[in-house]
């Protein structure tokens, strides 16, 4: 898309950051599970936010029809030791649509104790994760922040250390983007902070 | 394995549609020959509705027990020794894993464990990866691997 060439290009200008070809994706969470491989293109390396790099870039897949997500990834290898997976994905959004099972294995439960976050997130977890743990990374400040981050329809997915921050537009533009590189390096750093006690 | 709303609607529509289809060859006035095609295949419908929902009260059951060993159960550590896995259920590899437990008050000991899971946690089951367990306080065979 030459639109999102052109965003990933400004944003690479105003922001330092390296622009890739493309950049390969493990299926290191959901969302990437989904892509099947498909690599980020374009893609840009650098510092998200302060203190943290990682990648931004355009992941378009197709089951039925194409899925296009413009994500952050970063790590916080800490986390999986205190919370293997959390899950905060904006109501309402759709990853596939072609595959309908009568029973599921029970790995994720859904975690509604704010219901403020649950207004805009469905927040899933390990149905065995450590409840004081998650009340801690959910502490009220970092709930205000979610319920109005920007960008609208932000979502991210930590797994075993993975940070994925998503949006779902097909042309953010690169202030789009930068929201996007700016609440994932925020995600980020709380994860951390709560990681290191 | 847990029961969804799919899984639910199928229980539904094979447990009523049988049983219609099982009684309404003897309300309705329809051949005898149409009567005993119907009527047995309402009954396999109706058993296949049965087994559904006995192996979904099953699960519920497991899952209820797993909810108390993880209320009650004594906290420890499993450390990954080796993973792998050779199916898959519903997109989701069963993952055959070797662990070490080490749960406070007991001896390290090594287990194996059947999981299904994700794919994105079945990429992270590597040797030397540690995980919290929850172990039945009556029971060290009985726990929870935290994944």
């Amino acid at each position: 898309m030459p639109d999102a060439d052109s965003a990933y290009g400004e944003l690479a200008g105003s922001r330092g950051l390296e622009l890739l070809s493309s950049c390969s994706t493990d299926p290191l969470t959901p969302l990437l599970v989904e892509a099947e491989g498909v690599p980020l293109q374009p893609a840009l390396r650098g510092a998200l936010g302060d203190g943290v790099e990682g990648i931004v870039g355009q992941l378009a897949y197709k089951r039925n029809k194409t899925f296009r997500f413009h994500v952050a990834y970063t790590q916080v290898p800490a986390a999986a030791e205190f919370a293997p997976r959390v899950f905060c994905i904006r109501r309402g959004r759709s990853t596939r649509d072609d595959e309908f099972y009568g029973f599921e294995a029970r790995h994720s439960k859904l975690w509604t104790e704010s219901t403020a976050l649950n207004e805009r997130f469905a927040v899933s977890t390990s149905p065995f994760q450590d409840p004081v743990w998650l009340r801690r990374l959910f502490s009220p400040s970092f709930v205000d922040w979610l319920r109005t981050a920007e960008p609208a329809d932000f979502s991210f997915e930590l797994a075993y250390g993975a940070v994925l921050g998503s949006v779902e537009q097909d042309d953010p533009g690169a202030a789009g983007l930068a929201a996007l590189c700016d609440a994932t390096a925020h995600v980020a750093t709380r994860i951390r902070e709560e990681c290191e006690g | 394995m847990q029961l969804n709303k799919v899984g639910i609607g199928v229980i539904a529509f094979f447990g009523l549609g049988g049983l219609a289809l099982a009684i309404a060859p003897f309300l309705l006035p329809i051949p005898t020959e149409v009567a005993i095609v119907l009527a047995p295949l309402g009954v396999i419908w109706a058993l296949v509705a049965l087994g559904l929902g006995l192996y979904a009260r099953h699960s519920q059951r497991k899952a209820d027990h797993q909810d108390w060993v993880f209320q009650q159960g004594l906290r420890g550590t499993a450390t990954v020794l080796d993973a792998g896995s050779s199916a898959k259920v519903n997109e989701m590899p069963l993952m055959s894993l070797r662990l070490e437990l080490e749960v406070p008050g007991s001896a390290k000991r090594e287990v194996k464990r059947r999981e299904i899971m994700p794919v994105f946690a079945a990429a992270r089951m590597q040797p030397g990866l540690r995980l919290p367990v929850y172990v039945n306080p009556g029971d060290a065979d009985d726990f929870i691997l935290v994944w």
